[in-house]
């Protein structure tokens, strides 16, 4: 068997093995691309986001009642309500929060050193409203300096000091010690280690809270806790209750792991990357079907060739790898063309989603996918054609 | 007509002695165009013109009007102050004008009643003509002045009152009485293009319509995008809101004519020519008047995954369609003989091409009916991969008529190569092999 | 060099069996020319198909070079086919998108020769059926006494020793099948066994044995004088 007689039953079928080789070319182009996003949705979902994603619920909700948003009747229900989440047993820490971390956009702003706006000034910093065990919730470290103890009204007269995550100390003043230093929201109280804010911030780690009672609810507001692991569940499933008891003038939005929400954050990745992983699925499928058929349909036009050759010395298993070598020579070409038409896609999807470039072992994974897929769909009408009679098929009309 | 069934018949022989590739081709045809058609729904959809009369005469002014000076970013504010739209209403250029923002709410008749959560669109009187909005009961306010009156749409008036007819009723809009003034119709204007800032234009219609100075007394925020460039309190709407740079307004005039428009431009220009000469506002002009026709993609606001899938989905069809048109072809080499046959029996040319158009007639009935098939299941799954589009995903009569278009092309084109080739070849040939 | 006793085969199908080689005795020695003949439908093509062990048999034994070739596997057949074997098929049997050389070169591929000795066989073979010069040339671009003689090259490029050839003339004119015929001579002179189905009475009588089958019974196997003593 040779190469070169391979070929040469190739290109004498030149439409078909066009056909074929476009088909092929293009699955790979669109397996790799899928692979591509698969991979990076991974690694988004699975970037640190220095939270105990799986411990910590959130509970999203607003007041129903106009009175119940203003202050003082506000911070009495924030804490009655604190009180209450803290109250369920299996509760490690309680906190409100104007709004939850792990979010695409939300409440944020810019921030600066004071007096060198200029040159520190960062847009889009969220800046949190909590009560004072928020931290403990997030399961925080304190890097510099103390936490504020005690809850500040953002009407007093001065502002309630801050806390900020340490990327964000770090792009405010460098090495230098942060404490104690003026941002143009308040004096720096302390340096906590980073958790994920908002996905449309300058930088996800950037954070920046206060504590002290959100200025309004009108969005809504947050009640995070932490629970013992072995509680979660339980817990989870006594929070609505727990809430409505102590106000039942309430909508509650979701209850939900931060794990859930981390997950919420990413669906349209993990849409669309479920989306390509299907169709390349399905255009697997399809070379199969065609693989297969070109197989059978090629023996079936074959039989009388097969019979010869089976009758010059040809054994069953000979015949049966040609068949096998002709497709895998058709897919390897069509895989260097795959390649190339690769290339030409991530280009093109590059344009309007964000995919990474290709590179290195994934041409290669996946052109070992897809010759393992052509083969099994080869086996079966291979086997079929070399079951063919010498006898019969040599026999003249 | 006689004949016509002959070639049926003819054809579902030929079906019948080789029903695997058959079922193979129809099967490939049948995944291609689904898949190709669930893309197509959302892609069309999501890009359509609501208003295809109008959208290149309504315009969305833009303005730096900002008490800043920008120095590295110098982008227009996507959402005005109230201030910015007071300024621009001082001119008759528009045909008709109107500020919105939406922000959330209760609603009930009574306190012992549980709050209807709904979600408000805070707007003037021209927002109704503006997007041709159909009216059932009652009448649009009489101008843009403070009044306790909402306008319903349908669905939240049968959902309040299990009726429709509900004009004059009370009502507690966050604990503050309001009456209705007015019913809408049905309306559904997607995508909703006046509100395409952060791809709002993907939601659903508001619940109730509410007159942007009553928003502003009862200190409504809005809850898709405000910004604030000074100290003003967001708490303090009704009076620091309607004079500091607290911008959350979108506003939408009707420039019929050119000349209307380059008029309204120029009237742009001066303003901001005056403001900066009167040391308002210190940052660079920068105006934008943008189209309705052109708003998503001035906000970015493209729908990229449907745009990227798009591209995906249309390889794939053509990697059906190649597969396809192979099986067939295949398919046909091994009927050749008989086609051979045929025509050395005296059928002619036309004939034969009479035989192949009963084959696709054929096919496109059944690609048509699997291509619906996987296609309806195709958006059920892209609904619940991708929920941002969900309420994209109906088929109209033409997106239908299309597809339909769509898929007999494709059965034609599948069928097409192989038959001619089977029928055009040397006869001698074929009859040798 | 072929022995075969009590040598049965039965083609069964839905309806009805087909005794088609009942009790089959056959002894045939090294370097002879046997002819066989019998009306159609009596066994000769199934016996020269079984010889060359592209069927099997039912019952009995065939011995090849006093081998037993029952129970020998797929592969362990295809290699004393391809090594001892040489077919001559009365529709030629080429392969069409293949030249005169690849062809011919098939069988030369399987055994494994080096391309420089199968280049040498393929030009002797050729040169010996008189086809050299079109050895480019495809099978559709020759006559049919053309096609046969490149069938014929192809069975002996691999120096086969037995020669099993189903009715090789049946498809030429006279004129065609007398060149054939004298080639086969000629190669059975050179050593080569050959066993041939005709319906010709006078290429059976040319062979050196005629084999004569009825209803799937072998009967008497005359012997001739050999054409050369017969000619003197
Ligand atoms: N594959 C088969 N299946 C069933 N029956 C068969 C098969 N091959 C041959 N036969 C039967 O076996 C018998 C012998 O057939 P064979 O081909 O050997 O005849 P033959 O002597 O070569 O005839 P001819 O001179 O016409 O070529 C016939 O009756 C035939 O019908
Ligand atoms: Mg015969």
């Amino acid at each position: 068997m040779s190469f070169y007689m391979l070929c040469k039953v190739l290109f004498s079928r030149k439409v078909v093995t066009g056909l074929l080789l476009l088909q092929l070319a293009m699955t790979l182009a669109l397996l790799l691309n899928s692979i591509l996003l698969a991979q990076q949705t991974h690694q988004q979902l699975s970037q640190p986001t220095g939270l105990d994603l799986d411990n910590i619920l959130l509970v999203q909700l607003k007041p129903t009642t106009a009175s119940l948003r203003v202050y003082p009747a506000l911070e009495d229900l924030l804490n009655r309500q604190l009180d209450a989440v803290q109250a369920i047993p299996g509760v490690i820490a309680a906190a409100y929060s104007n709004q939850s971390p792990i979010a695409q956009g939300g409440n944020n702003g810019n921030i600066f050193v004071v007096e060198q706006q200029e040159r520190t000034n960062v847009p889009s910093v969220p800046m949190y409203f909590v009560s004072k065990d928020f931290f403990k919730v997030l399961g925080s470290q304190v890097l510099q300096g103390e936490l504020p103890q005690h809850s500040v009204s953002l009407d007093a007269p001065g502002t309630p000091d801050v806390v900020l995550t340490q990327s964000l100390a770090q792009k405010l003043f460098g090495s230098a010690s942060a404490p104690g230093q003026q941002v143009s929201r308040g004096r720096v109280a302390a340096v906590i280690s980073d958790f994920y804010g908002q996905r449309s911030g300058s930088h996800v780690m950037y954070n920046n809270m206060q504590v002290a009672p959100p200025y309004g609810v009108d969005w809504g507001y947050s009640i995070l806790l932490r629970s013992q692991p072995q509680h979660t569940t339980a817990v989870r499933q006594q929070l609505d209750s727990a809430l409505r008891n102590v106000e039942p003038n309430i909508e509650i939005y979701n209850i939900r792991t931060l794990a859930e929400q981390h997950q919420r954050l990413y669906r349209n990745e993990y849409g669309l990357a479920t989306l390509l992983a299907l169709l390349s699925g399905l255009m697997l499928l399809v070379t199969m079907v065609s693989s297969y058929s070109s197989t059978h349909f090629h023996a079936l036009k074959r039989q009388q060739e097969i019979g010869i050759k089976r009758a010059l010395g040809a054994s069953k298993k000979i015949i049966f790898i040609e068949l096998l070598t002709e497709n895998w020579l058709c897919t390897a070409l069509g895989s260097v063309l795959g390649v190339f038409l690769a290339l030409l896609l991530n280009h093109a999807l590059a344009q309007v989603i964000s995919i990474p470039a290709l590179s290195g072992y994934l041409p290669l994974v996946a052109i070992t996918v897809l010759l393992l897929c052509v083969t099994v769909a080869t086996w079966y009408p291979a086997t079929i054609a070399t079951r063919v009679s010498p006898a019969t098929a040599t026999k003249a009309l | 007509m006689e004949q016509f069934i002959y070639y049926l018949k003819v054809s579902f022989k030929g079906i019948k002695r080789a029903p695997l590739p058959y079922a193979l081709t129809i099967f490939i045809l049948s995944v291609g165009l689904g898949v190709f058609f669930a893309n197509a729904t959302f892609y069309y959809q999501l890009n359509r013109d609501p208003l295809p009369h109008k959208s290149d005469k309504l315009f969305f002014p833009m303005l730096n009007l900002v008490p800043y000076e920008c120095s590295t970013d110098c982008k227009t504010p996507s959402v005005l102050s109230y201030n910015n739209v007071e300024k621009l209403s001082q001119t008759d250029i528009p045909t008709q004008a109107a500020a919105m923002y939406s922000a959330d709410g209760y609603l009930r008749q009574s306190t012992e009643q549980a709050p209807l959560p709904v979600s408000i669109r805070i707007t003037q009187r021209d927002f109704f003509s503006l997007f041709d909005v159909p009216v059932l009961h009652g009448s649009i306010w009489p101008d843009n002045s403070a009044r306790h009156e909402v306008i319903l749409t349908k669905s939240s008036a049968e959902k309040l009152f299990g009726r429709t007819n509900v004009i004059g009723e009370k009502l507690l809009l966050d604990d503050r009485n309001v009456t209705v003034a007015a019913v809408l119709d049905t309306w559904q204007m997607l995508p909703r293009l006046y509100d395409a800032n952060n791809q709002n234009h993907l939601s659903d219609t508001d619940d109730i319509y509410l007159p942007l100075e009553t928003g502003y007394d009862m200190n409504y925020l809005s809850n898709t995008q405000s910004q604030t460039f000074d100290d003003t309190d967001y708490r303090q709407l009704s009076t620091q809101g309607r004079t500091g740079a607290l911008h959350q307004l979108q506003y939408w005039v009707q420039l019929d004519t050119p000349a209307q428009q380059q008029r309204y431009w120029q009237f742009m220009a001066n303003l901001v020519q005056d403001e900066k000469a009167a040391g308002r506002h210190p940052s660079a002009p920068n105006n934008q008047l943008v189209a309705m026709r052109n708003i998503v993609s001035y906000f970015g606001g493209e729908s990229s995954d449907i745009k990227a899938f798009a591209l995906v989905t249309l390889l794939f069809l053509l990697v059906c369609l190649f597969n396809a048109s192979h099986l067939s072809l295949n398919r046909y080499l091994s009927n050749q003989y008989e086609f051979s046959l045929r025509r050395a029996l005296g059928a002619s040319r036309s004939q034969l091409q009479l035989q192949m158009l009963a084959d696709v007639l054929l096919m496109a009935i059944f690609t048509i009916i699997g291509a619906l098939i996987t296609g309806f299941a195709g958006i059920k799954l892209m609904n619940q991969l991708l929920p941002a589009n969900s309420l994209f995903s109906n088929w109209d009569l033409p997106l239908l008529l299309s597809l339909l278009v769509i898929a007999f092309v494709c059965s034609y084109l599948v069928t097409l190569y192989p038959s001619l080739r089977a029928s055009f070849g040397t006869l001698n040939q074929q009859l040798k092999e | 060099m072929i022995t075969l006793t009590n040598l049965s085969k039965i083609f069964r199908t839905e309806l009805i069996e087909t005794h088609a080689l009942r009790e089959v005795n056959l002894q045939v020695e090294e370097g002879e020319f046997a002819a066989l003949t019998g009306p159609s439908g009596s066994g000769k093509s199934t016996l020269l198909n079984i010889l060359g062990t592209l069927e099997s048999f039912d019952s009995g034994d065939y011995l090849l070079d006093g081998k037993s070739i029952n129970g020998l596997s797929d592969s362990a057949l295809s290699k004393l086919r391809n090594e001892k074997i040489g077919f001559i098929f009365q529709g030629f049997n080429l392969i069409k998108d293949y030249s005169i050389f690849d062809n011919i070169e098939l069988p030369l591929r399987y055994r494994g020769l080096k391309p420089a000795e199968r280049k040498q066989r393929i030009e002797h073979a050729l040169e010996l059926v008189g086809l050299h010069a079109r050895r480019h040339y495809f099978p559709s671009q020759l006559s049919g006494g053309q096609q046969q003689r490149v069938a014929i090259a192809r069975a002996i490029a691999g120096k086969p020793r037995i020669l099993l050839a189903d009715e090789p003339t049946g498809n030429l004119d006279s004129l065609m099948a007398r060149q054939v015929m004298e080639l086969l001579e000629q190669i059975n002179q050179q050593g080569c066994t050959i066993l041939m189905v005709t319906h010709d009475p006078d290429q059976a009588r040319r062979a050196g044995r005629n084999i004569q089958i009825i209803d799937g019974q072998l009967h008497d196997s005359t012997l001739y004088e050999p054409l050369s003593a017969q000619s003197a």
